[in-house]
């Protein structure tokens, strides 16, 4: 993620940043090192010891069959293979890409569309910005239910509000795509919030004189978004892609208080189908190989992304 | 949209685009209002049903403005649960918690952003890497654990698997590549050591990002539930998102009460939220995402 | 091996907690284990505040009697069993917990709890209803005691129904609607109604599937064969069972939305007066009496070939590992004696197990009226209905049920796939 710091090159960086980042391995001292491991010991330890070590324990189980309650067989790539003709997984892997697929990309649209319309001067800026980044400081928890209070089909504010507004009921509970609708939309109220937040921080360092620049140079507002703001922002895009990705994969909290993954599997995601696995019907093996395509897709994700954003500073 | 009644130094403009911008600008200001109001509805909502009768929530009586409030869900929930020892367990796990992964994080941060070493990026992937976990997939493996380390159902099964973020890291190092490497490296002519620099040098330009880190860690450890349900045993020591649970599974649909219990959670974030939001976007912003 | 991990990681944890933070409440590390010490009994149980009442006064007169402790902790029931789970594969459950019978088997077929048949009086038996100790039994030894049940009987609202015309409703057990007069009265309840209304709901939602078996052993069907090894579900009860569960939805009888996976309950839409009817058990009778402002009351559930019912509520069961066998079995006996057990039911609206108790009917602090029509309702549950639920493989069933019979009713699956579906479904659950 080295790329972030250089990515906004044209922007007025400190020099700092600008350095190319070949020189830096180049004169690593013993010293230098022991000194460096010593700041990196206590984060180290605690990520090895409850992240690392739990995972690898994870990857052992997912070669188990387990009964649940700790005793387990060894039974090598079973349920890796027991997962490839398992049909609510598939279910389960189509919809976290299709999630992700809708969330990312609308959480970064409407995250960017609300930092530029308050980025400017705006009558009451300050109180409206609160108010978006509102949401963060919900927990999952409590964001689900009042999602659970607003899209009840029955008694929910919101088919009231289509009701009343001359609109047909949407079957935000009974439907599949309707429940995927009502998970994605509470998504996005939670999300938009630490969108709009790290673009208007990435929007602070855009200078006003390239605007006035290219103002002079006779661009459309649509041309100076387009030319200007968008590739100024790109490393806070990047940020963005890998968080909200990161995050749409692992959700968990909203789908699993506010449909239980129904109606039939239409919200069903990896996670949720993990935890009923692990923790339901106990199949902690199976869940734990779960877990682990997971990783590895949010893995490939990244690794992918990582790849294109460094081609790109290699182009730019 | 930027515009250029942003810019003090806009050139003269004439009549026909003044008007423009004051047209622009008023189609600015509805949008975000009306953006705002969409975000706000929902919470909106919650304070109402909070504040509502259960006869009212269910006889579909509730009114987008209610004729008339009752603070009885809240005296109910505060009179039926430990509400306030709750929220001093969650008071206690979330500061230490903060605490720990700010100093660890800053720590890290500095190691990667001003030293070489070798192995610095195979490290630094690593550590970020582990951020991609989710802890359902090591849920199981991390309870054997804080068991065996004979801290299960104490604070600490909590606090310390929760600390081990990495989230921080990324930030941290983004933020102290920003401090010029030639003060770093002047101390360190001075023949100052590194603890010396980083305490005395780097330390006391970090206060953007020490808001930013802690509040970021005070936050998802606030609402944390997952983990914690898992790692917790005695009613005494539960926190506030578990003691949500608690109650649902009390009053069942007690809508009511749920969202004035979610509401007595959720305020204490929303508060110190709103009081530091503007260090917050300055230490984003100086963490060098833009 | 086991015990060289776990030293070592001990080890490292005395090193890495700084000691000087032990002190107080929560930073201490000494509750690392569950189980009590001498003389206790450690307890873990989720509970409305009318069951941890009953359930502290029975404790109260355990420990008078026996001069032991009970150490009773007492956490939400969204994930209580995530809980145990975790706890017993990490070697410290707790001595005795609570568990739905649905949920038992599993526990007892997995050799998790302790076989009590050496620790209680070989006329222990007698003192429960025959379907009460079917449903604690596992390969023919008891693993738990029956604490109580719940049945599911219909709530309905008095004004909704008089609405449509219909005063009268069923007032003893062998008068209770059969289906057709049930698709009778919902015929009628559908067309004086307006569209968003609807005549009932039924509270299969979550594990409350395990409720849609009612129907099946109303057809006189069952889902296991008599030795729980294989499935027994496709027949013409199965067909049946289906076929009308099935039909709620495309009559228009139940909301859209009172699917297994929904998350708003049956009872909420009938406290919402969005259906006249609902499927209820006696645990939600208090709420009901100090929410709702409406007039309502209760009749029997249906009856086809027989009456049917489901076998709801709790067991108090034992880990194998517990402590002192012999005091955890002394404190099962206490709980389920007369006394204690009356308490309970009583204060939290519940039925009893005792067959004493069932016999000189109970009455509730809340509705007393309603008291006869829950215990008759669970008089009609047969052991050998009782005996399934109780299979080692009920957690895979449960799945298997949600899922086919969320296809049938969201999906429009037709019923002989949705048997066939159920079938295999469960033989795999078996197998």
């Amino acid at each position: 993620m080295t790329s972030l710091a250089q990515a906004g090159a044209p922007a007025p960086a400190e020099p700092a940043r600008r350095r190319p980042r070949r020189g830096r391995a180049r004169d690593a001292s013993p010293g230098e090192s022991l000194a460096a491991y010593g700041f990196l010991a206590p984060n180290l330890v605690l990520l090895g010891l409850f992240v690392l070590l739990p995972l690898v324990w994870a990857v052992w189980i997912s070669t188990q069959q387990t009964d649940g309650f700790g005793a387990g067989d060894f039974v090598g790539a079973d349920n890796y293979a027991r997962l490839v003709s398992d049909g609510q997984f598939w279910r389960a892997v189509v919809n976290t890409v299709l999630f992700t697929t809708l969330v990312t990309p609308t959480a970064m649209a409407l995250g960017l569309g609300a930092a530029v319309l308050l980025d400017g001067a705006l009558p009451g800026r300050g109180v409206i910005r609160s108010v978006l980044i509102l949401p963060m400081a919900v927990s999952g928890v409590a964001t689900a239910l009042i999602g659970v209070l607003v899209f009840d089909e029955n008694s929910g504010v919101l088919d009231g509000v289509l009701r009343a507004l001359g609109l047909p009921d949407v079957a935000w509970q009974s439907g599949g795509a309707g429940a995927f609708a009502s998970v994605v939309l509470v998504t996005l109220w939670w999300r938009v919030g630490f969108n709009m937040l790290i673009y208007l921080a990435a929007l602070q360092g855009v200078g006003s004189h390239l605007h006035e620049a290219a103002t002079l140079d006779g661009a459309s507002a649509w041309q100076r978004f387009r030319y200007v703001t968008v590739p100024m922002v790109g490393p806070a895009t990047f940020f963005l892609l890998v968080m909200n990705v990161i995050y749409s994969f692992q959700v968990f909290d909203i789908v699993f208080v506010m449909t239980g993954g129904g109606p039939q599997d239409a919200t069903s995601v990896l996670v949720t189908y993990a935890y009923e696995n692990g923790f339901v019907t106990r199949d902690q093996g199976y869940a734990a190989a779960i877990g682990v395509v997971l990783l590895l897709l949010t893995l490939a994700f990244t690794a992918v992304q990582w790849r294109t954003s460094r081609t790109r500073d290699l182009t730019e | 949209m930027p515009t250029p009644a942003t810019s003090p130094r806009t050139p003269a403009p004439g009549l026909a685009r003044r008007r423009r911008e004051r047209r622009l600008l008023v189609a600015r200001t509805a949008g975000a209002v009306l953006v705002a109001l969409v975000v706000l509805a929902p919470l909106y909502w919650m304070v109402v049903v909070a504040l509502s009768t259960r006869a009212e929530l269910l006889g579909g009586q509730l009114r987008l403005v209610p004729r008339s409030l009752t603070l009885e869900n809240f005296e109910r929930v505060l009179t039926a649960f430990p509400v306030m020892t709750w929220f001093g367990n969650s008071v206690a796990i979330a500061l230490v918690t903060s605490a720990i992964t700010v100093v660890v994080n800053l720590l890290a941060g500095y190691a990667f952003a001003q030293l070489r070493f070798r192995g610095s990026s195979v490290v630094f992937l690593l550590a970020l890497s582990t951020l991609m976990l989710p802890v359902q997939v090591i849920m199981v493996a991390l309870f054997r654990l804080v068991t065996d380390l004979g801290i299960y159902g104490s604070y600490w099964a909590v606090i310390l698997p929760s600390a081990a973020s990495a989230f921080g890291i990324f930030l941290a190092r983004q933020f102290i590549l920003g401090i010029p490497r030639e003060l770093v490296e002047a101390a360190r002519i001075d023949g100052a050591g590194h603890l010396r620099v980083f305490l005395q040098v780097v330390l006391p330009l970090c206060r953007p990002l020490l808001a930013v880190l802690f509040f970021m860690a005070l936050l998802q450890t606030w609402n944390d539930f997952a983990w914690p349900l898992i790692a917790l045993r005695d009613n005494a020591l539960f926190t506030l998102p578990i003691g949500l649970l608690y109650l649902q599974g009390q009053f069942g649909a007690d809508y009511g009460g749920t969202m004035a219990f979610a509401l007595l959670s959720v305020t204490p974030m929303v508060v110190l939220f709103l009081l530091f939001q503007r260090y917050f976007v300055q230490g984003f912003a100086r963490s060098g995402i833009r | 091996m086991d015990i060289t991990r776990r030293r070592l990681l001990g080890a490292a944890g005395a090193l890495a907690l700084p000691a000087a933070l032990g002190g107080c409440g929560g930073f201490s590390t000494s509750g690392g284990s569950a189980s009590g010490g001498e003389g206790t009994v450690s307890f873990t149980t989720w509970g409305t505040d009318a069951e941890v009442a009953g359930l502290r006064s029975a404790i109260s007169r355990f420990e008078e009697g026996s001069g032991a402790t009970v150490a009773l902790n007492v956490v939400p029931y969204e994930q209580m069993f995530s809980n145990i789970d975790a706890q017993i594969q990490a070697g410290n459950p707790p001595d005795v917990f609570r568990v739905p019978y649905y949920t038992f088997g599993s526990y007892a077929g997995a050799g998790q709890l302790l076989d009590l048949s050496p620790y209680l009086e070989s006329s222990f038996a007698d003192r429960f209803t025959p379907q009460a100790w079917a449903a604690v039994q596992n390969g023919g030894a008891p693993f738990g005691v029956p604490h109580h049940t719940d049945t599911s009987v219909i709530l309905y609202n008095r004004a909704m129904l008089a609405d449509a015309g219909i005063t009268d409703v069923p007032a003893t057990l062998e008068d209770a609607w059969t289906w057709d007069q049930l698709a009778e009265v919902a015929t009628t309840l559908r067309e004086a109604m307006p569209p968003e209304r609807y005549p009932f709901a039924y509270n299969w939602q979550g594990n409350g599937v395990t409720r849609w078996l009612s129907w099946l052993f109303q057809a006189d069907g069952r889902f296991l064969t008599e030795d729980l090894a294989g499935p027994a579900i496709d027949s013409d009860a199965g067909r049946a069972a289906v076929e009308f569960t099935q039909s709620f939805f495309a009559q228009g009888w139940v909301p859209p939305n009172d699917t297994i996976t929904s998350s708003t309950y049956a009872s909420d839409t009938w406290y919402a007066q969005t259906v006249a009817m609902v499927w209820a058990g006696a645990f939600l009778v208090p709420d009901a009496e100090a929410t709702l402002d409406f007039e309502w009351g209760a009749t029997f559930a249906p009856q086809q070939v027989r009456g049917g019912g489901d076998f709801g509520g709790n067991a108090l069961v034992a880990t194998a590992g517990a402590s002192d066998p012999e005091l955890v079995a002394a404190f099962l006996t206490s709980v389920t004696e007369e006394e204690s057990m009356r308490e309970f039911c009583v204060g939290a609206s519940l039925l009893p197990t005792r067959a004493d108790l069932v016999e000189q009917g109970i009455e509730f602090d809340v509705r007393p009226d309603l008291s006869p029509v829950f215990v008759g309702q669970a008089s009609v549950v047969q052991p050998e209905d009782s005996g399934q639920v109780a299979s080692p493989d009920m957690a895979s069933i449960i799945t298997v049920l949600q899922d086919q019979l969320e296809a049938a009713f969201v999906g429009g699956q037709d019923v002989e796939t949705t048997v066939t579906g159920l079938s295999e479904g469960i033989a795999a659950a078996v197998a």
